[in-house]
């Protein structure tokens, strides 16, 4: 019998549900073993029933639900609670969900702030009272969804990778546990280490990196090591998939790519501090924090949910 | 909270072969400071990672300060220095996290600044008291 399967977004762009058609030929091996029940991105189902007719939430059970970005606002705690309660297993998929994402960096600011920043001191639109009618109501932050209920399988990634979706799908239907390893993402990079900077100062994002492209690794620096920041230390491995082709190196994604970490899937072990290790690792190879833009942000892009942004105290 | 009435609660990591020596001595010199200081043993001011003091700070505490032997002194040779390469990253960690960097100190006592260390947890616990109660202050 199929697996029945739930999909909700919740505070997302749609990246990670762009990732799930993005499996491609693999996903028409696996669909025969799945059955959507509930997938508000591809198909029309609506919590109240089709004619508003019921008087409470209610979305079909499943075997395994997943879910797509942080929570927001009430609907989408309440929806977060309902996925709990209708799918045996519930998955968590991409940054904004396991970590608050992108859209928790606001959790440096309280609401107030928020909503009199957006709309009454934006210089690009006109000024306006906050609605409040007819849409839900914003909660005081982003929060994960593992702040709000409990989670089985996390699959982390901004946006998480198809090849990453398929196998924690595998070993659910296999009934194997699916767990990243408590390894970072520099213990997985093929980059050349020499433990200290090159020299000079931190650059900015966009400076050109010294990288070879083509050549073997062993001939490209460390791009931490080269003064660009690369959050691969405090970053959990995963990313460079767990299978390569024969004659392939694993690489991290964003590595592959000549590009840096950016700390997508999040710290390597739960309790992790990464700002305060990240801050460590940059000072411990010889570079300067201080000349890093924006710290606090930067270093917690994808992880301000779960109280690791919050609004800084008020000083006496 | 009235400043007059405030204790702080400053926790003061000492190496244990210099500075807690330091911290023994003042107390069987009958050398007073005030109580606000709780003193953790530790074995080298090198090992006390920013994380525990971030954790000691926003946890309860007041104020932190490791104490560890002179450069040049450590009995694990460099793990001073490595206290040292840290503080700078700890205090503009303060500051992420909208604390004063005052609150946190890194200090050289040797086994015979008895006296000097007395001084050193009277003069911080003033400074402290001035500052009034750490935001994530829990008592
Ligand atoms: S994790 Fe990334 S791709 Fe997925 S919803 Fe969030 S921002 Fe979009
Ligand atoms: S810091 Fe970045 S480039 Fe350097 S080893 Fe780690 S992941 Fe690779
Ligand atoms: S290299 Fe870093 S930012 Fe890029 S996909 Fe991997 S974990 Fe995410
Ligand atoms: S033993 Fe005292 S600082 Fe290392």
């Amino acid at each position: 019998m199929a697996v029945r399967v739930a999909e909700e977004w919740l505070n997302i762009c749609g990246g990670c549900e762009v990732s799930i058609l993005d499996i491609g030929d693999q996903l028409l091996d696996i669909l025969p073993a799945l059955e959507f029940v509930h997938m508000p991105v591809l198909m029309d189902s609506k919590y109240y029933g089709q004619l508003g007719e019921r008087d409470h939430m209610e979305i079909p059970e499943a075997d395994v639900g997943i879910i797509s970005g942080g929570i927001r606002n009430d609907e989408e705690k309440k929806i977060a609670e309902e996925m709990r309660k209708k799918c045996k297993t519930l998955i968590t998929l991409g940054s904004c969900a396991c970590f608050g994402g992108i859209p928790a960096m606001a959790n440096m600011w309280s609401v107030d702030e928020l909503t009199d920043k957006v709309y009454r001191h934006c210089s690009t639109t006109e000024s306006a009272a906050t609605p409040t009618e007819n849409i839900p109501g914003l909660l005081d932050r982003v929060y994960a969804v593992d702040e709000v209920v409990d989670v089985d399988v996390t699959i982390p990634g901004c946006p998480p990778s198809p090849d990453m979706i398929v196998e924690a799908l595998t070993c659910l239907l296999e009934g194997k546990p699916f767990i990243l390893p408590e390894k970072s993402v520099c213990d997985e990079c093929p980059a050349k280490r020499e433990k200290k900077a090159a020299g000079g100062d931190i650059k900015r994002p966009l400076q050109p990196l010294d990288i070879k492209v083509g050549e073997p690794w062993e001939n490209t620096r460390c791009f931490m090591e080269q003064g660009v920041l690369c959050i691969g230390p405090v970053t959990r491995a995963g990313c460079s998939g767990t299978t390569v082709e024969e004659g392939e190196e694993k690489v991290p994604r964003c590595i592959k790519g000549y590009m840096p970490c950016r700390g997508c899937f999040g710290p390597i072990r739960k309790g992790a501090n990464p700002l305060v290790d990240m801050v460590s690792s940059i000072s411990s190879i010889g570079l300067d924090v201080k000349q890093v833009v924006d710290r606090r942000a930067l270093l917690n892009r994808y992880i301000g949910g779960q109280n690791r942004l919050k609004p800084l105290p008020v000083r006496n | 909270m009235p400043e007059d009435s405030f204790e702080p609660l400053i926790i003061t990591f000492c190496c244990n072969w210099c500075s807690y020596a330091g911290a023994d001595l003042a107390g069987t010199s009958r050398i007073q400071y005030p109580a606000s200081i709780r003193i953790i043993r530790v074995m080298c001011s090198g090992m006390v990672h920013p994380n525990v003091v971030i954790d000691t700070l926003t946890k309860g505490a007041d104020a932190v300060i490791i104490c560890g032997c002179h450069p040049g002194d450590c009995h694990y040779l460099e793990g001073n220095l490595k206290a040292e390469m840290r503080r700078e990253g700890i205090e503009l960690l303060l500051d992420d996290l909208g604390l004063e960097q005052e609150r946190f100190r890194l200090e050289w006592v040797s086994a015979s600044e008895g006296q000097k260390f007395a001084a050193l947890m009277t003069e911080m616990t003033d400074k402290v008291k001035a500052l009034g109660p750490s935001p994530y202050s829990t008592s």
